[in-house]
């Protein structure tokens, strides 16, 4: 590959578009070439900027609200091909009652984590998760070794997470990702317990918060858990049952044994 | 249970996980908050009305694709000049560049504020769609060219123009020397 070739090809390699074979092409030749060196650089360091200076905007609460109420209207709305009376039979049958006794339950379970998190920190970590699920970037390092996923996160955030893997415990560590919290870059450990998938999102405790035992809550069928230990914030989010959330989390807030 | 109770309770999977993408593209493409709100209500009536014609795959680019349609109405009504008729290449060429703000109104703007972030919200609104898909929701190319409707190649030669434009931004330099000078 020669230095025209290469300077086509490395911001597409730098965005992780290209092949494994082209990607080795790619190395091999920036390794021996100053020019492509500087250039692979500056788009590296453009980028790092872009993620620790420039604002990612979360939709705000009142708009969550929002389309979560066109989505209620939209489901009250009376389609045309339903008589009346069949949507009568239908509230009838214990789906009012059962939406009640949701939002009830919904409300009993996070009112428990709102006083000490908030609402919108559990509605966006709930929101991170299925968009990883949901899409095809569930961990942007996969490694099971908490020796590769620790430095990766290291060096693209402004503080280091405690990293640890509970494979003999049949919680092995599938990778790492980042992630945005609160509007800031927040680092997201990726475990595995049998079909699930758990999120577990880490940031520095504020102001010295002194370590708390887990709060869990319940979002759109997803659990939540929280802690604060080893200096930092724990959110674990997943599908697994509450029970296994809750004990990750807080042997994550207990630090390394 | 009705289809339309079933479209619903799917809309609510397939849309809600991307509600933050949508309000972070609108916002940087409106360049406002109170209007990025508005054009994400728009795009979630219009999802909501064509969720039919939403035969699964990706969610998130599906989505996207409406709003952006949102926002490029908005800034028709609004902001005629940002964009241009037709495909809006010639537009792109010829908006106005960063670079030739002049020192004052560097300095005019407002130092607390990160002047990258200013950058790129002073980049022609081509360029900064198709950075904001990739360095914030990392969409692959493939993902980036459907939802704006180019080529891949054209989503290449924006990104690498919008990186250009932005290392060689004025407002990047100002902060740089300023903060050199204090050193000093």
């Amino acid at each position: 590959m020669n230095c025209h070739e290469a300077m086509v090809l490395l911001p597409a390699y730098s965005d992780g578009e290209l092949d494994p074979v082209q990607s080795a092409a790619i190395e091999k030749h920036v390794l021996g070439c100053a020019d492509c060196t500087v250039q692979r650089d500056e788009l590296e360091r453009l980028r790092s900027r872009i993620r620790s200076e420039v604002p990612y905007y979360a939709a705000p609460p009142a708009l969550h609200a929002w389309v979560k109420a066109a989505l209620a209207r939209a489901k009250d709305a009376p389609s045309p091909e339903r008589p009346p009376r069949d949507r009568w039979r239908w509230l009838s049958a214990g789906a009012l009652a059962g939406s009640a006794a949701t939002v009830f339950a919904w409300f009993i379970g996070s009112a428990v984590l709102d006083w000490q998190v908030g609402t919108d920190l559990v509605a966006e970590t709930v929101a991170n998760h299925a968009r990883a699920t949901l899409g095809n970037r569930l961990v942007d390092v996969a490694s099971s070794d908490r020796h590769t996923v620790k430095p990766w996160l290291s060096s693209r955030l402004d503080y280091s997470p405690p990293v640890q893997d509970f494979s003999a415990d049949g919680l092995p560590l599938a990778g790492g990702r980042l992630d945005y919290l609160d509007g800031h870059p927040v680092a997201t450990l990726v475990y595995r317990y049998r079909e699930h998938t758990i999120d577990v999102f880490v940031r520095p405790a504020i102001g010295g918060r002194s370590a708390s035992s887990p709060a869990t809550a319940t979002l759109r069928g997803f659990n939540v858990a929280h802690a604060t230990g080893a200096g930092m914030e724990w959110w674990g989010v997943s599908d697994a049952s509450a029970d296994v959330l809750q004990s990750l989390v807080s042997r994550l807030a207990r630090g390394p044994e | 249970m009705s289809v339309h109770r079933t479209g619903s309770t799917r809309f609510e999977d397939v849309v809600l996980p991307q509600l933050n993408a949508a309000y972070n593209l609108a916002r940087w493409l409106t360049r406002n908050g109170h209007d990025a709100e508005d054009v994400v209500q728009e795009a979630c009536e219009r999802a909501l009305k064509y969720f039919d014609a939403f035969r699964g795959g990706d969610a998130k680019a599906w989505f996207l694709t409406v709003v952006r349609h949102a926002c490029y109405d908005w800034l028709k009504r609004n902001r005629p000049s940002e964009i241009a008729p037709g495909d809006g290449s010639e537009a792109i060429e010829n908006a106005p560049d960063p670079a030739m703000l002049t020192p004052e109104e560097v300095v005019m703007r407002d130092a607390s504020s990160s002047a990258l972030a200013e950058a790129i919200a002073g980049l022609p609104v081509g360029y900064r769609e198709v950075l904001i898909l990739r360095e914030f929701e990392e969409l692959p190319y493939k993902d980036i060219a459907r939802v704006v409707d180019i080529p891949i190649g054209t989503v290449m030669s924006r990104l690498a123009r919008a990186r250009a434009l932005l290392q060689r931004s004025p407002l990047l330099h100002a902060i740089r020397d300023r903060s050199a000078g204090a050193e000093r």
